[in-house]
């Protein structure tokens, strides 16, 4: 199950190229996001470019301000495989993933990150993905997927989920693109140490 | 394998640089590139525990603890499990017998197998110990000390900043170690992120450049592999802001595409690991470290930590910041509520205004010349509000500085509101005698609020402060390139409580200097 609520923009206020004020699932910490319509055109990526297979209607755009992030913070399940107790017995994984991108040669970017904290807000884990480079992308509009994982730390009890999209150079618009963002937890058999 | 040092460096020097008889670049093992990098004037704890211990952020009630597990401190990657359960205890004596806290934290890999323990129901005001254990080793002892709360008659810290490894031994950080300090402020530089420095040079940075997060894991790690510096951590707690070259020469933190802000948080994301620093930001998270806070030693002191490089813009903008709007907020509420107290801003780099002649241009606009209008701001803001007793403590300009801060630095009837003491560096080079000869009295000249220039010396600053007085004690190494330099003050500064403005100790007037205001 996927932690992270409307990881792929799908829900709230949007579908234009305009910045919403609120958004589905999260805090807006720093300027104002975009969620924008595959169908919109002009230059934002579409159907035919690189993405997520499934990618719905919409992604999250930077809007218009040189420095946007939104922040989520998901708390992890109490009970179950994946609950507190098998966590603290070093028997949970997390996955985090998400599409990232930006506007054909332009370096506007977006990163995403998930930080794992103990009960008293101390981080014991880091991921951090992106953001995607205009060389990785080929020079070409569009997403590309990127993943990382590990063993959840024992004494962990929340993830904060933070989306930063970030504008270089002149213009108004913030052309960081994300999608499709997701963690998950999955029962292991890892051995505490 | 065994590598004699004097050899290598014989061997760099007939190659023309040190990168290519470094071993890092030869393709060694890590426990070879290790043994190779000690002989190059590295060494370390025993492993894990190699970086030693340190602690961080102290309050009234608690401290942060830190250690990284690394068995082999320049690898890429520690061959260790995903997570290690790390043991730490605090105790009221160095022996550890007298416990007063204990518990375990998870050492993630994610996190360079770092952790950070904020340990809390500590008394206000005195020393503590404590030692961590890992993978059946128990880590060296290290002391730390709470904040007092309520009446307090004294206060001393230590200012470091700039220790650039290839320009000398970390004599200072042995000094600090050894002085009777409350906690210790690093106003940033704390590696340099350059390729090696080759020439005549004590000792070299391990490979080139460093962009990703395993490159910046090393260089802290070459770093820590200065016994002195992690005396220092573990003699006493630190506050920590950084300046740049923990990420990139004069970088701005809102500036440069994807490609840079890969760097940026592969930078931040190491320093964290690495650092007793506390994080827990409200509307952020790693890998972007929340540095600013105020902190308050009883009612004796109030310290001002900035963050001048994450929020900054570009410089030389009409509308330019170097705060950033959040933390420029901040700063002006933190004024208005201020107590009455000394009000101390740990501040990476240089306030004051500095021109390089009279007339001429401003020296450099990567410090606060850069953001005029911001810098006005914050100061008459600091007039305004009525703030008295304004200490700002500066690094990165590899010398010393005193001068008087004014809201408007070219009008000398403008309010004078606080004293900013620049200190020398631990190591980073400085200018050549002869150009601070020349220099020092141009620059004199050239910006009437300074009071005091000096830079043929490296060490760092000790403050003293007690309700009547603020002293600034400049402590100076005689020889960065002996690893157990002796340590002696320079000269001392005063602030007398509720009279803006400096003076120099009468018993050190004459000592060295290549500026003095008479």
């Amino acid at each position: 199950m996927n932690l992270v609520v409307n990881g792929d923009a799908e829900s709230g206020p949007g579908g234009t190229a305009e910045p919403v004020g609120t958004v589905t699932g999260w805090r807006v910490v720093q300027g104002a996001p975009a969620l924008v319509a595959y169908t919109l055109g002009g230059g934002y990526p579409t159907a035919a470019d690189p993405g997520p297979a499934r990618r719905g209607s919409r992604f999250f755009s930077g809007g218009t301000s040189p420095r946007t992030a939104l922040l989520q913070d998901v708390a992890l399940p109490a009970a179950g495989t994946t609950g507190h107790a098998a966590v603290d017995a070093g028997r949970v994984r997390y996955a985090v993933s998400a599409w990232l991108g930006g506007y054909a040669s332009q370096e506007d970017g977006a990163r995403l990150s998930v930080e794992f904290r103990d009960g008293r807000g101390t981080p014991v884990a880091l991921s951090v993905l992106g953001p995607v480079t205009a060389a990785e992308r080929q020079g070409r509009t569009g997403l590309l997927e990127r993943a990382a994982g590990s063993l959840v730390p024992p004494g962990a009890r929340t993830a904060r989920v933070l989306l930063v999209l970030t504008r270089t150079g002149g213009g108004t618009s913030n052309d960081g693109y994300a999608d499709g963002i997701a963690l998950t937890l999955t029962a292991a058999t890892g051995v505490r140490t | 394998m065994t590598l004699d040092r004097r050899n290598l460096l014989k061997a760099a020097g007939a190659a023309g640089a040190l990168n290519l008889v470094w071993p890092l670049s030869a393709g060694l093992s890590p426990a070879q590139a290790r043994e190779a990098a000690e002989a190059l004037g590295a060494d370390y704890d025993p492993a894990p525990f190699t970086l030693g211990v340190a602690s961080g952020d102290p309050q009234p009630t608690g401290v942060v603890l830190w250690t990284r597990l690394a068995p082999e401190p320049l690898a890429a990657e520690q061959r260790l499990p995903e997570v290690v359960e790390v043991g730490w205890v605090v105790a009221e004596d160095q022996a550890l017998s007298r416990v007063v806290a204990r518990g375990t934290a998870p050492a993630s890999a994610t996190l360079g197998h770092s952790v950070h323990v904020p340990v809390g129901g500590l008394a206000a005001g005195r020393h503590y110990w404590y030692a961590f254990t890992a993978l059946g080793r128990t880590s060296r002892v290290g002391r730390t000390r709470t904040a007092p709360a309520g009446a307090v008659s004294r206060v001393r810290f230590a200012a470091a900043n700039c220790q650039a490894f290839h320009d000398g031994y970390y004599a200072a950080h042995r000094g600090i170690a050894r002085e009777d300090v409350d906690f210790v402020v690093h106003l940033g530089d704390y590696i340099y992120e350059h390729g090696p420095a080759g020439g005549d040079h004590v000792r070299d940075h391990e490979g080139p450049a460093v962009l990703t997060l395993a490159d910046y894991r090393r260089r802290h790690a070459l770093y820590k592999g200065d016994a002195s510096l992690r005396e220092a951590h573990a003699a006493h707690p630190w506050f920590l802001t950084w300046d740049d070259h923990e990420v990139a020469n004069d970088y701005s933190g809102t500036g440069g595409g994807a490609p840079f802000l890969q760097r940026r948080a592969a930078a931040y994301q190491a320093w964290y690991e690495n650092m007793p620093h506390r994080d827990a930001s409200a509307t952020s998270a790693l890998p972007d470290p929340e540095i600013h806070r105020v902190r308050r030693w009883g009612d004796l002191l109030e310290l001002t930590v900035l963050d001048l490089r994450s929020h900054r813009s570009a410089q030389n903008l009409p509308n330019g910041t170097i705060l950033g709007a959040g933390q420029k907020d901040w700063l002006k509420g933190t004024i208005d509520r201020a107590p009455d107290s000394w009000h101390v801003w740990a501040n990476s780099i240089m306030l004051s205004q500095l021109r390089s002649r009279p007339g001429g241009p401003y020296m450099f606009t990567d410090q606060w010349d850069g953001f005029l209008a911001e810098r006005k701001e914050v100061l008459n803001h600091v007039h305004t509000s009525g703030l008295e007793d304004l200490v700002v403590i500066t690094g990165d300009w590899h010398s010393a500085f005193v001068d008087d801060i004014r809201t408007d630095f070219d009008d000398t009837s403008s309010p004078l509101v606080g004293t900013e003491f620049t200190a020398h560096s631990v190591t980073s080079g400085a200018y050549s005698a002869d150009w601070n000869a020349a220099n020092g009295p141009l620059m004199g000249k050239a910006n009437p609020h300074l009071k005091y220039f000096e830079g043929n010396r490296y060490g760092y600053d000790v403050y003293e402060v007690t309700p009547e007085r603020f002293s600034a004690h400049m402590r100076v190494i005689a020889d960065r390139r002996d690893p157990v330099s002796p340590v002696t003050t320079l000269t001392t500064f005063h602030v007398d409580r509720g009279r803006p403005g400096s003076y120099e100790d009468p018993a050190t007037r004459n000592s060295p200097a290549q500026w003095r205001r008479d």
